[in-house]
């Protein structure tokens, strides 16, 4: 008798019941360790936020937020922020993906690129840009001034306008990323059943179009409200500091007052309260109105005569134009030595770059460390829970949806706040607290960015057939071989995709890390921030110009890998 | 006889191949944590200079690192710490709060030799004295470095406004808009300077200054160290309480700003202090007893700032960096050679820290709209 074969009854359920403990242990690791990284520094900071200085139950802090008119007021010029930007980079990102999806134009494969290249902004590189292009003393001003007889230079960046500016700029992308996986799915011939009856134009755009994009819509808008809301670096730059993310950085970074530093941490506990609060009523939205299907249609393209071709390659170009300005300006004062006053730098140098690479090749090496890290973190936690998601009817997977897409509402300054009031004990049974640890910077963008890969594997994994798998598993396969031999060949570019969007967006990330870094673990995004903050602007800029770099880099790498059909990572 | 002698010779010969061979255990450890607000600028030149004292003096390598935070959160963190420090040394800042950290336990007595103790004057300045150095020797001062204005000759001239000399000049109507300024409660130069408005023209006629001032502030810059940058590059004309240093960092990257050390303006000697259970003893000494050195001097004389003992004197070659800085301050070689100016008195200050931080956010941050109108 073959004990060994694959049909034996017995080794098949012993296959089962190992696979059951593996799956269970597998299932426990992960809720393990989102329980430690995500949920605990949440309860930490909400713990912090609700107990006074003698360590018992107290909401007098919030009282006191909610009764102070400054705060306040931060609170509701900060959503009306958010509001503002959302509905700029809807303008933009719908008009955009409209033009990308539906219609053929010379230079339409190109802008699908160019016109997701913003994304790639690091902090403080975005707003330095602009500033030094569109500042008081900035080339715009500095040529109406010289050669148009303009008096008083024209304040494009200092106050709420430059927020706005900078803002909408850096995130139609991904309005127009989601809206663009919306509109590749939506099946053609709902649209041509409209016009069969009669419904044209707007009408069709009003009861069709607009219905079925709105899922994808909703989360590139609170994707892009929550980006604007979280926000600390760019209001600081431009002078702006009654919104709430400046707030809260403002008051966490200074020690010598206690209250202010309480403040700190409540405004961050009220910024995850609305971030929450808004998360559930995207959800909610959303899941009422999802109609679309999840395979990618094919989309003919309308051709355009000749007139509106060249509107829109004007429109397109006019947007690009604006959008690659912050990185003219850092170009310009990264390779610039000692530019003021003038249109342009009068004299280049490689000295800043001399400085930054070959002084302190340490925020380079510790970048690619902790990306590559945080990307491992990812892949390890991401790609199980994006399977569990798509495939099994394991306990607590609605929760664990829930808990990936609440990552994604969370104001990074937020995290950075909760885990550094989390972590700053010893760790049990040791001498250090993972706060002065370097793998705590891996961990943290580990987790802010874990989204990405659990979306990327997801999507793909919706459009493999459970029947190949099911047709493994038949002949004896177990899940795991199932895994390795017949679903990863299928969806790796999917993971690739995803965790690279991982890795780029981990390269970026200063808002979280900021507050955690240790001297000797400094990234390129918190390199930015100490060369700015120590008045080296132009070490700063010059970091930031190989940041951009290495991010076009990746940016390109996925879309070699994965065409235009990512948008659904941010969904 | 001979045997003694022999013996003798014996023991001398040994003494001296003792004395030339570098004992085994290195005199000092071989890594240097500094916590500090002062920027890298100076402390990157410190660091250097010291690692190549050390590698002369000692033949060894020294790792010098800096963990670089505003001084409110240095000094924070010391306190978290608990006196189990990640770094050896605080440096920079307020002399009250190294004396809260003394307070608290936090800091390490300096054993430094008496003649280098010495050298450091007690105080400076009339008719207030600034304490340059803790009597019971918990931190001592590095330098002197003044908190002045700093202006664009060139946008200057654009506006038809003649180099400023004083506070007063800010005030001038054409500059309206075109000041740039840190709010009190985020830059410690800026609050130490409103405070010296207020104690030089009394609280009512202070804060009436402060307002018109307000009038011609374009921005409120939310980090003190955004203000130099910004009127080096033009953004605005002049600003508001810059420490000297921070103004010749534009300088020396090549900016055309100048720095006016105003009458009775603040003067600071960024202390610096060793952490008690500082993980290196003996290098953070070593490194403090550099600076008080020449050697160590002629880092901070090399870039804007002003030697702390009378002994030494900013000077160099002709076109050194050294004379442009003297050339920068209009003249100043040394703070012991000008007259020092002093009204602050630091317990009013502290006492009504807060109280200043409210008026300011009330009448004048919250008002600012209305008060440029």
């Amino acid at each position: 008798m073959n004990a060994k074969g694959p049909s034996s009854p017995t080794d098949a359920l012993d296959n089962r019941r190992r696979l059951n403990i593996g799956g269970f242990s597998g299932i426990s690791i992960i809720y393990l360790f989102l329980a430690v990284f995500l949920i605990y520094p949440l309860f930490q900071l909400f713990y912090d936020a609700a107990t006074n200085a003698q360590g018992s139950f107290s909401l007098m802090s919030f009282v006191d937020f909610f009764q102070d008119a400054f705060y306040r007021k931060a609170m509701w010029r900060s959503v009306l922020l958010g509001i503002g930007t959302v509905a700029t980079t809807s303008l933009l990102g719908i008009t955009i993906a409209f033009l990308l999806v539906r219609y053929d134009f010379v230079g339409r494969s190109v802008s699908t690129y160019l016109t997701i290249i913003p994304i790639i902004m690091p902090p403080l590189v975005g707003v330095l840009g602009f500033v030094f292009i569109l500042g008081r003393a900035g080339t715009v001003n500095v040529i109406l001034q010289d050669y148009f007889g303009l008096v008083k230079p024209i304040n494009f960046m200092y106050g709420i306008q430059g927020i706005l500016l900078v803002e909408t700029l850096h995130l139609f992308p991904l309005m127009t990323l989601s809206i663009l996986d919306a509109l590749s799915k939506i099946d053609p011939s709902l649209e041509e059943a409209a016009e069969a009856v009669g419904s044209k134009g707007l009408r069709r755009f009003r009861d069709i179009t607009l219905p079925l994009m709105t899922p994808g819509y909703v989360t590139g808008a609170l994707l892009v409200f929550i980006w604007t809301f979280a926000d600390f670096a760019t209001p600081l730059v431009v002078g702006i500091n009654d919104l709430l993310a400046p707030q809260a950085y403002l008051n966490i970074v200074q020690f010598v007052d206690p209250r202010l530093f309480k403040m700190g941490i409540v405004i961050s506990a009220i910024m995850v309260v609305m971030a929450i609060i808004f998360l559930i009523l995207a959800k909610k939205y959303v899941s009422l109105k999802d109609y679309s299907s999840l395979a990618y249609s094919k989309i003919e393209r309308r051709k355009l005569s000749p007139l509106k071709n060249v509107l829109v390659v004007l429109f397109i170009g006019t947007v690009l134009m604006f959008a690659f300005i912050p990185y003219l300006g850092i170009g310009l004062d990264a390779f610039g030595r000692a530019w003021a006053l003038t249109a342009f730098p009068e004299s280049y140098t490689l000295h800043y770059f001399k400085r930054v690479i070959i002084e302190t090749p340490k925020f380079i090496t510790n970048t690619l460390l902790f990306a590559s890290l945080a990307t491992g973190f990812c892949l390890l936690f991401g790609v199980p829970i994006a399977w569990i998601l798509a495939r099994t009817k394991a306990p607590g997977k609605d929760t664990l949806d829930s808990l990936v897409t609440l990552i994604l509402a969370l104001p990074g300054t937020a995290v950075g706040v909760a885990y550094l009031r989390a972590f700053r004990e010893d760790i049990p049974f040791t001498s250090t607290s993972l706060l002065s640890m370097g793998i705590i910077i891996a961990i943290v963008l580990g987790v802010r960015r874990l989204p990405y890969t659990v979306r990327g594997t997801f999507a793909s994994l919706l459009v493999v057939h459970k029947s190949y798998e099911e047709a493994a598993e038949s002949v004896g396969a177990g899940k795991m071989r199932t895994f390795r031999d017949v679903t990863f060949p299928l969806i790796w570019k999917g993971i690739l995709a995803g965790s690279l969007y991982s890795f780029i967006l981990s390269l970026q990330e200063a808002s979280a890390t900021l507050l955690l870094t240790v001297p000797g673990d400094e990234v390129l995004a918190v390199g930015i921030f100490n060369f700015y903050t120590s008045g080296s602007r132009n070490e700063a800029a010059a970091l930031g110009f190989i940041l951009l770099v290495v991010g076009a880099i990746c940016f390109i790498v996925i879309n070699r890998i994965a065409g235009n059909k990512m948008g659904g990572v941010f969904g | 006889m001979k045997r003694v002698l022999a013996l003798f010779g014996f023991i001398f010969l040994i003494s001296i191949a003792l004395g030339l061979t570098p004992l085994a255990a290195a005199p000092i450890e071989d890594q240097l944590v500094i916590q500090t607000p002062v920027t890298k600028f100076i402390t990157d030149a410190a660091a250097k200079a010291f690692t190549e004292y050390a590698k002369k003096q000692w033949g060894m390598e020294i790792k010098v690192s800096g963990l670089y935070a505003g001084t409110p959160v240095c000094y924070g963190k010391i306190v978290e710490w608990k006196g189990k420090p990640q770094a050896d040394i605080f440096w920079g800042g307020e002399s009250a709060l190294f004396d809260k950290l003394a307070e608290q336990g936090l800091l390490e007595k300096l054993d430094v030799s008496k003649a280098a103790w010495d050298a450091i004057p007690a105080t400076i300045g009339t008719p207030v004295p600034l304490p340059l150095k803790d009597p019971n020797r918990f931190w001592v001062g590095t330098t002197l470095e003044p908190y002045g204005l700093i202006y664009q000759p060139k946008l200057l001239a654009r506006l038809g406004v003649p180099p400023i000399k004083d506070w007063d000049d800010l005030l001038n109507p054409k500059l309206k808009g075109q000041v740039t300024q840190c709010t009190p409660d985020r830059s410690s130069s800026s609050h130490a300077s409103y405070e010296i408005a207020l104690q030089l023209h009394g609280w009512d006629k202070g804060w009436d200054w402060l307002k018109k001032l307000a009038v011609n502030t374009g921005t409120f810059a939310t980090r003190s160290r955004d203000v130099p940058s910004l009127v080096s590059k033009g953004e605005y004309a002049a600003g508001f309480a810059v420490p000297s240093y921070m103004a010749f960092e534009e300088r020396l990257a090549g900016y055309d700003v100048k720095f006016v050390y105003p009458s009775n303006a603040f003067v600071t000697n960024e202390p610096m202090a060793i952490l008690k259970g500082a993980p290196h003893p003996k290098a953070a000494l070593a490194f403090i007893e550099f600076l008080m050195t020449g050697e160590g001097q002629r880092v901070f004389m090399e870039r804007g700032l002003f030697p702390i003992t009378p002994k030494y004197k900013v000077a160099g070659a002709p076109g050194s960096t050294a004379e442009m800085a003297v050339e920068f301050t209009s003249g100043v070689r040394s703070f012991y050679d000008i007259k020092v100016g002093n009204i602050y008195k630091d317990d009013v200050a502290q006492k009504r820290y807060s109280e200043v931080n409210d008026y300011f956010r009330k009448n004048i941050l919250e008002k600012h709209k209305d008060l440029i109108k």
